[in-house]
């Protein structure tokens, strides 16, 4: 190689060397952040504990992160609602066919079981927030110890276990075995070897913990004091049918609590701004609305298919509708107690099987808060009318009422509390949805007085409850303008000169506010006392039902009675004439004591080819001990 | 700006309508030159050097014409100002101004396209025969024939090992995948287009007609000087330059008409009171009642003369009906209400949604170049405009674009640039092909025949009443959105120098840039005629920026000795990408005129506003070299080693190493060959190496934070006004994230036989991806953090391509070619660490997942019960009776998933220790199909005699499976959707047990459960273009030495047993937070926007 090639050679090498050190020189041109993101260290505030603490809350119903579908609403109108006797899927065959085979207890199909698997990911993804918040408060604790101080270290560790126990708890009543997870842990492939029972012990566990902890009072209507932690674990008491416990518990919160009956049952169910969050709300889901989010999700998006669908003013979509088996139930007898307490017919097919309005046949002032019937002014928006029925050849003629907003002022005025962004605003509203509130909690009270044989503390809570359901009825409401607004006088004269949606109920309890009543209210208290512990457990199951129709208890408070067998196996048989459709259901048996678990979930915890999760009995798979 | 840039986009087309139509003028004008006439001579050969006999060459506007000899020297007189044509058949026309010159030789090149000689092959060109590596070439001339806007839809077919999958959407995204799928995600090769690398699934701004060649590397021995992002395969595009002498002005314009290759009014219902007979059987099978809201007496139906909305009272009215007296229609009851409980329809016989929808689109496509060069220059430059409508009503694309390139030689430097400016605008916001069940394609194409278009007033009608099903008209989902616009503005290229440093030393320098922006303008209309109505108007639109720069410096060395020839690369490059998005909407219009679409507090309810950003931020930095050597060009051996490093990963992983090594064997050197009379060319060629992928979002080494409006953030004082912000890890890190390896070996022949006519080629090949990177699903009890990407495992693709052609010649003016290719692969998950041995496919549909990845089957393998039948009667179904199963409902296979010591193997149905737990769930889903083909074939043929020419181009896949999620629909009627016409007639009955579909049963959610019922073959044999083409003799244009006239056929026949709408399916646009996982979710069809049958005329001349 001569001299000259050496030198270009090494010149151009010198060259390439050079443009390699300039770029090089950049020592951190290999250092590109994430963008829009944060790391842990700048959430190692106080405000980042709470923030996490913030997400943790939010759980509680569907959110942008988990909403595939409508089994993750705070409500659990699918899981404790459609497969009970309370109601239907509602909307037509067509739409949300997972809910058919829920409904008719296919629960093994593969279509309900990613829709099992949408509250399984979002009661874990609650868990896992609630960890995170803990996981967070402690490194904040160690490395800043000056950042937060010991009474809010306290109350957020004391929020934190307490949804932490109320998530497990919600898995712990969908499935029983299932596993429990805690901050410390890393192995997300547990395996559910607890019993049911364990299960219940630790969510009591993580509630004791969390009631030491937490102050009485918040600031935050929406957050948890040690008098929720204390009302919550006598509701896990009752579950666990430790009505000893319970007892202790709960007698406790009736009598030192901060919570009361709203003063009538109209306010427990609303939008109304100055209502919400009143003295009966232990635990809510904080739903908010024109809130900035584009599509509405901290709305009642769990619940937003259960509105009057396209002839009403809501448009869609017709889901949850009340069955007539529920609605048979409201009727009353001359004192104005349920008919259910003293005859076998209660639910036989009565002449007008539509029950409209206009009918006169006694019932309970709650039917009109919590059943959409035609010719019935629907909270105020006007008279309910077969329009609004999706198809009620295929599921009845009702339509769901407590979680729907009120309008609150005349048409064509929109109310404060919907929405006005995403796929249908006027179905997404900001109603919290009620968790627990404190009439559940005194009639699981109830429950636990009857079973410690004091009869007469049951029945206390019973005419409690009822004197408030009787305090007021449907009353016109402005109506929703137009046309149905002179159909709503048209019907009843006198709602021309009365807007009030509701009316009270006094002395004689009838609807004698209007000409032509569409309904006659009566409700009565039982006379005492109570001396025979079968009748009264039966009245404060009734009660139960009447207070906490469509609200999500039912399925698992018969399951947990033991009662799911002989009621669901009743309503099928007398329901199949009225909807075909539940003519295809499978007979009800032992294994619907626990929802089966996803099997996407037992899949995905697989280590090897051993399935860490193992199946509730009578599902197939392997089936847990 | 935006009307501006549409009236230059017009006056393109119009300017280059007026050419056209000058050529025309120009046919029929001829004149006389009159001047002094001098001699000419000169020698015609071809590009490789030999001297052409027989060629004919004419002065332009005379007779004078002569024809060269066996040496391809031509001696006529001709005024000195005159233009000399040269023609001979097999090769393409040139002319030449003789500008007083005494002498002009020629080069002709062939008409039918043979292999380049030289290639570029990253970094540096080679020739063809002395490349070890897996490359193949596109036949350019044969891929102009096609009418997509994206080259990278035209090589389909027309390499092997090579597949691509796009809609016919005008501008979509195409799939390409070469030799395979060998990661979970991002698995597009890199393009270098003019040596800038490139990875993009469009491509719509690189004009096909602009490019001059297409090189594929297939493996690593070649593509490994590409390191990083090569594991997928290098596709290397050169677009066309200048050549020193005459400037050639050329134009080709070309317009045709493109129709869907089919509808789903072939396979749908078209008669509403058939479709009511299926709702009548399925209703009545489920045990419930026939409605008779719409058709009235269901043994007697009749199409109604109106329906009504659902008013809970009327829902349909015939006039001959005694119920529908006092009912009347009349305009003036009628009015557009936001609660709808007005809009009447006219019922209809049967609508054809598919007509309403899909039609004609015509297509534009117009290309002016300028091109040439003196001594010290040259330049290409280029115009070019598109305008295609598509087959559905209101898509369209449309691109405008301009092409600089240009070489300057100053003494030893070298100097240029290449850039194109182009934009692209696709109306109707259809661009990823699959579109879903939200669509026009989707499910909205399954409207009810009863259902009309308009109501009576002439708006948009849809299924109001009850028992329609809940769907929005699919033409008032393409009219609301004919205004959704996506606009790309690109500005790529490069600019580069070189020095020649003496001696075979060149030192050469490229910066490389992609700077683009985007927009898109997005309406979402009411639906107050939907059953599920919307009653929220909104907007949203985005801009996004990207800047993507890649500097390279490479230094080259060529020494020749005696029979050493030496090759030598050095090089280094730096490359940093950035890019920023930007998304705003608002709801509740005040007025849903275009003109009035903008985000303003007055425009819109201002408390919806919303506004959104993000972006990204990626480096990359190199040091590479290579070495080719070979003795005699008759051994060969070549080293590549390449070191990036990454930002995407940690500093302790950063750096991959790629080493690469190809090894060749010329045996026709040899002596045992050397006097071969058949082969004039064999070579036997080895590769080894290894790349790399760091396709995955830039930030994943660490634990990510934040939260989102709508999914942390809750209203915690209970007010609906106290929302605070909230946090959750939004993706865990792995701080050990490290390159994806590919390593592959490729063994391939070269042969070539009859003097060059005849070739083969063919590679066997094997390519094993380890530590591959994704992110499989975390149980949920991790929460719903994006789980950690991780290495996770192994894939390997095993496989071989070849490909065998011919060129031959019948008779004296009859010239033909042939050429065959296919390719096979085998892909295989072979590994996944951790824990698991599988993980599911990204998409749920409907509530169910069909895909699985899993140790021992492919990528994105498809996952469901094994369909066995159909139950047969009562005792059939009652093992599973409580689970759903009935009669004529499909029989699924219940797995051996329990173990059981005891009772197996002696208990029925044990496999092994395994016995069935005697439900059927989803631990009984097994793989039941995949979507790699098992062969995938191309013939390309082309026949030119005198001035006529020939070409077509066949494809074929064989092997693959679809899995038709269709059957929602079109079998399952889920959403009370229009059925397959045979639908009713093919359905199990006690007495047709062996039908074509399952028991027609409204309530039957047990058959649609995923199985195999839903896995079709996919295979189909596509004639994907035809054309003809006439060179008009040189002597008929007097100013165009060179034109032709062609027609053109694309995708005239399918030949497949598949029963959706096409076979030739895009892939889904799929995305997980290890970025573009759309391999995990190919084969599903989901609704396409069908492949396009497009007629095609067109005319290129140059002059």
């Amino acid at each position: 190689m001569n001299k000259r090639i050496r030198n270009r050679l090494l010149y151009g090498t010198a060259v390439v060397m050079a443009a390699a050190a300039v770029t090089y020189a950049c020592k951190d041109f290999l250092d590109q952040p994430a963008q829009g993101t944060v790391d842990e260290q700048t959430l190692a505030t106080k405000a980042g504990v709470e923030g996490t603490l913030i997400a943790a809350y939010r759980s509680l119903d569907c959110s942008s992160s988990s909403a595939g579908s409508w089994g993750c609403a705070a409500s659990n109108w699918v899981w404790g609602s459609v497969t009970s006797d309370d109601a239907y899927k509602g909307s037509n065959l067509g739409d949300q066919q997972p809910i058919n085979d829920i409904e008719t207890y296919y629960w093994s199909v593969g279509i309900a079981d990613d829709y099992i698997n949408q509250k399984w990911s979002q009661v874990y993804d609650g868990v896992a927030r609630a960890n995170a918040t803990l996981r967070l408060l402690t490194k904040v604790r160690l490395e800043k110890p000056g950042e937060i101080s010991n009474a809010d270290a306290a109350r957020i560790r004391g929020e934190a276990l307490f949804l932490r126990a109320h998530y497990h708890f919600e898995a712990y009543r969908m499935w029983g075995k299932v596993p429990y997870y805690y901050e410390t842990d890393t192995d997300f492939r547990k395996a559910n070897d607890l019993s049911a029972d364990s299960v219940a012990k630790l969510v009591i566990a993580d509630l004791d913990t969390a009631i030491t902890l937490l102050p009485a009072v918040q600031g935050d209507k929406g957050r948890a004091n040690a008098w929720t932690a204390r009302a919550y674990k006598g509701r896990v008491q009752v579950y666990r049918g430790d009505y000893a416990g319970a007892l202790v518990t709960l007698r406790n919160v009736q009598t030192a609590g901060p919570y009361a009956l709203e003063t009538s049952f109209d306010r427990v169910w609303t939008g109304f701004t100055t209502l919400r969050n009143g003295p009966e709300t232990i635990l809510a889901f904080q739903a908010s609305v024109r809130d900035g989010e584009p599509s509405g999700w901290n709305s009642n998006w769990g619940e937003r298919l259960n509105f009057p669908h396209s002839g009403s003013y809501f448009g869609c979509c017709g889901f949850h509708q009340p069955a007539f088996n529920l609605v048979n139930f409201y009727q009353v007898d001359a004192a104005g107690l349920p008919v259910a307490m003293t005859s076998s017919a209660w639910n036989t097919p009565v002449p007008d099987s539509n029950f409209a309005g206009g009918m006169i046949r006694p019932v309970d002032p709650r039917l009109d808060w919590t059943v959409g019937r035609d010719n019935v002014p629907y909270k105020d928006w006007g008279l309910h009318n077969r329009g609004w029925i999706r198809d009620a050849s295929y599921s009845g003629p009702y339509s769901p009422k407590k979680n729907v907003h009120e309008r609150g002022c005349a048409a064509p005025c929109t109310s404060a509390a919907e929405n006005n962004v995403g796929w249908q605003a006027s179905q997404t509203n900001d109603v919290n949805i009620h968790i627990f509130r404190y009439a559940d909690m005194l009639l699981l009270l109830a429950e636990a007085e009857v079973e410690a044989g004091v009869l007469e503390n049951a029945r206390a809570i019973v005419n409690q409850i009822r004197e408030r359901a009787g305090q007021v009825a449907q009353g016109c409401g402005f109506g929703s303008g137009g046309s149905v607004d002179s159909a709503l006088v048209a019907n009843y004269p006198s709602c021309a000169d009365s807007t009030s949606m509701t009316v009270a109920l006094v002395q004689n309890p009838t609807l004698d506010s209007v000409s032509t009543p569409w309904a006659q209210y009566r409700i009565g208290l039982y006379p005492g006392p109570w001396t025979v512990q079968a009748t009264a457990r039966q009245a404060v199951r009734y009660e139960r039902r009447l207070e906490l129709a469509m609200e999500g208890q039912r399925f698992f408070d018969l399951r947990r009675w033991g009662a799911a067998d002989s009621t669901i196996t009743n309503y099928l048989a007398s329901e199949r004439v009225r909807i075909p459709y539940l003519a295809l259901a499978a007979p009800y048996t032992a294994r619907y004591r626990y929802y089966p678990i996803p099997t996407v979930q037992i899949e995905l915890s697989r280590v090897g080819t051993t399935d860490r999760l193992c199946q509730n009995q009578g599902w197939g798979g392997t089936p847990c001990p | 700006m935006k009307e501006a840039e549409g009236f230059m986009n017009q006056k393109i087309i119009r300017v280059g309508a007026a050419l056209g139509i000058g050529l025309l003028f120009a046919l029929t004008l001829s004149t006389t030159a009159v001047a002094q006439e001098t001699q000419v001579s000169g020698t015609v050969t071809a590009t490789s050097g030999e001297p052409l006999s027989g060629v004919t060459v004419q002065v332009r506007g005379t007779g004078s014409r002569t024809v060269t000899d066996a040496n391809g020297k031509y001696s006529l007189t001709a005024p000195p100002d005159g233009v000399l044509l040269f023609a001979l058949i097999g090769y393409k026309g040139a002319a030449r101004t003789i500008a007083g010159r005494t002498t002009i030789d020629v080069g002709l090149e062939p008409a039918v396209a043979v292999l380049e000689p030289v290639i570029v092959t990253g970094y540096t060109s080679q020739r063809r025969a002395d490349i070890t590596g897996a490359v193949s070439s596109v036949n350019v001339e044969s891929a102009t024939q096609q009418t997509s806007t994206s080259v990278l839809q035209r090589l389909d077919g027309r390499v092997p090992g090579v597949q691509v999958e796009n809609s016919g959407s005008p501008g979509s995204r195409t799939t390409v995948r070469i030799r395979g799928v060998s990661s979970f995600q991002n698995n597009d090769p890199l393009l270098i287009v003019d040596g800038t690398p490139v990875q993009d699934t469009y491509l719509n701004w690189l004009n096909p007609n602009e490019i001059g060649s297409v090189q594929v590397l297939k493996d690593a021995s070649a593509a490994s000087i590409y390191g990083s992002r090569a594991s997928n395969g290098v596709i290397i595009i050169e677009t066309k330059r200048g050549r020193a002498g005459q400037r050639q002005l050329s134009l080709d314009v070309r317009t045709g008409f493109a129709t869907p290759v089919r509808g789903y009014d072939d396979i749908l219902i078209l008669d509403a009171l058939d479709y009511f007979q299926v709702m009548k059987v399925a209703t009545e099978n489920a045990g419930l009642a026939v409605k008779r809201n719409i058709y009235g007496d269901p043994n007697n139906p009749s199409v109604p003369d109106y329906i009504w909305p659902n008013d809970g009272v009327n829902q349909s009215c015939t006039l001959s009906r005694p119920t529908c007296s006092g009912l009347r229609v009349d305009s003036a009851s009628y009015a557009v209400t936001a609660d709808g409980t007005r809009l009447i329809m006219p019922g209809s016989p049967g609508t054809n949604w598919w007509k309403a929808v899909f039609g004609t689109g015509q297509i534009r496509d117009a290309n002016l170049a300028i091109s040439g060069g003196g001594e010290d220059n040259a330049y290409h430059v280029s115009f070019n405009y598109l305008d295609q409508e598509g087959t559905a009503a209101f898509t369209r694309f449309q691109r405008g674009g301009v092409r600089v390139n240009t070489t300057f030689h100053v003494n030893k430097v070298t100097i240029g640039e290449n850039i194109a400016l182009s934009r692209d605008r696709s109306y109707g916001g259809l661009d990823d092909g699959a579109l879903g069940e939200g669509n026009i394609v989707g499910k909205n194409i399954f409207q009810q025949p009863v259902v009309p278009i308009y109501d009576i007033n002439g708006y948009y009608a849809s299924g109001k009443a009850v028992g329609l099903s809940n769907l929005t008209n699919p033409l008032k989902i393409a009219d609301a959105g004919q205004f959704n616009i996506a606009t790309n503005d690109r500005i790529f290229g490069n600019i580069f120098g070189s020095l020649d440093a003496g001696r075979s030393v060149v030192l050469n320098s490229r910066l490389g840039f992609n700077l683009g922006q985007g927009s898109f303008h997005g309406f979402t209309a009411t639906t107050p005629e939907n059953s599920e109505v919307t009653a929220v108007d909104g907007i949203n639109e985005n801009y996004s920026l990207f800047t993507v720069w890649t500097w390279s410096n490479t230094l080259t060395f060529t020494r020749a000795m005696n029979q050493h020839n030496l090759n030598v690369l050095l090089g280094q490059a730096a490359s940093q990408g950035t890019s920023r998005f930007e998304a705003g909407s608002c709801a509740g219009l005040l007025n849903t005129d275009v003109d009035s679409r903008y985000i303003q507090d007055a425009l819109c309810d201002p408390t919806t506003k919303n506004v959104t950003s993000s972006g990204g931020k990626s480096a990359l930095l190199s040091l590479f070299g290579k070495a080719d050597y070979n003795y005699g060009e008759r051994y060969y051996l070549n080293f590549t080693l390449r070191r990036d490093g990454s930002s995407r990963f940690g500093p302790t992983n950063r750096w991959g190493t790629f080493p690469a090594i190809g090894m060749g064997w010329r045996l026709s050197r040899e002596s045992f060959l050397r006097n071969s009379t058949l082969f004039s060319n064999a070579m036997l060629r080895f590769g080894w190496g290894i790349t790399g992928n760091e396709q995955i979002p830039s930030g994943r080494i660490v634990s990510q934070f934040g939260g989102d409006r709508g999914d942390t953030f809750y209203d915690i004082g209970g007010t609906s006004t106290t929302i605070r912000p909230g946090f959750k890890t939004t993706a865990i890190g792995n701080p050990n994230l490290k390159w994806e390896e590919n390593r592959s070996v490729n063994v391939g022949v070269d042969l070539e036989f009859k003097e060059g006519r005849g070739t083969f080629s063919v590679d066997v090949y094997r390519r094993n991806t380890n530590n591959l990177l994704f992110d499989p699903r975390t149980p949920a009890t991790a929460g719903s953090a994006a789980p950690p990407i991780i290495n996770i495992g192994k894939m390997t693709n095993n496989g071989f391509d070849f490909s065998v052609g011919y060129r031959g010649q019948l008779g004296a003016v009859t010239q033909y070619s042939v050429n065959f290719n296919g390719s096979h692969y085998k892909n295989e998950i072979v590994e996944i660490d951790g824990v698991a041995t599988f993980f599911f496919g990204p998409g749920i549909i409907r509530d169910q997942n069909p895909i699985i990845n899993q140790v021992g089957a492919p990528i994105g393998s498809f996952y469901g019960l094994v369909a066995n039948g159909y139950y047969r009667d009562s005792a059939d179904a009652a093992p599973f009776f409580a689970d759903g199963a009935r009669p004529g409902r499909i029989k699924f296979v219940d797995q051996p998933t329990v173990l059981d010591t005891i009772a197996c193997p002696a208990a029925p149905g044990c496999v092994g220790l395994y016995r069935p737990d005697g439900s059927i769930t989803g631990a009984d889903r097994a793989v039941i199909g995949s979507p790699h083909p098992d062969f995938v074939a191309g013939l390309d043929l082309s026949v030119r005699h005198g001035n006529w020419d020939f070409s077509a181009t066949l494809f074929g896949t064989f092997g693959n499976e679809i899995f038709n999620t269709q059957k929602y629909w079109d079998v399952f009627r889920y959403f009370d959707t229009n059925v397959r016409k045979d639908r009713l007639a093919n359905s199990w009955t006690p007495t047709n047990q062996d039908a074509k579909y399952p028991k027609l049963d409204a309530s039957d959610t047990w058959s649609r459960q995923f199985s195999s019922y839903w896995v079709e073959d996919g295979s189909y044999v596509r004639l994907r273009t035809l054309q003809i083409g006439y060179s008009l003799p040189p002597a008929m244009i007097r100013w165009i030495p060179v034109a032709r006239v062609y027609l053109q056929a694309e995708n005239l026949f399918t030949i497949t047993g598949y029963s959706g709408l096409d076979p030739s399916l895009p892939a889904a646009s799929v995305f997980g937070a290890a970025g573009d996982i759309r391999d995990q979710f190919r084969g599903v069809d989901q609704g396409t926007y069908p492949s396009n049958k497009t007629i095609t005329i067109g005319i290129s001349t140059t002059f």
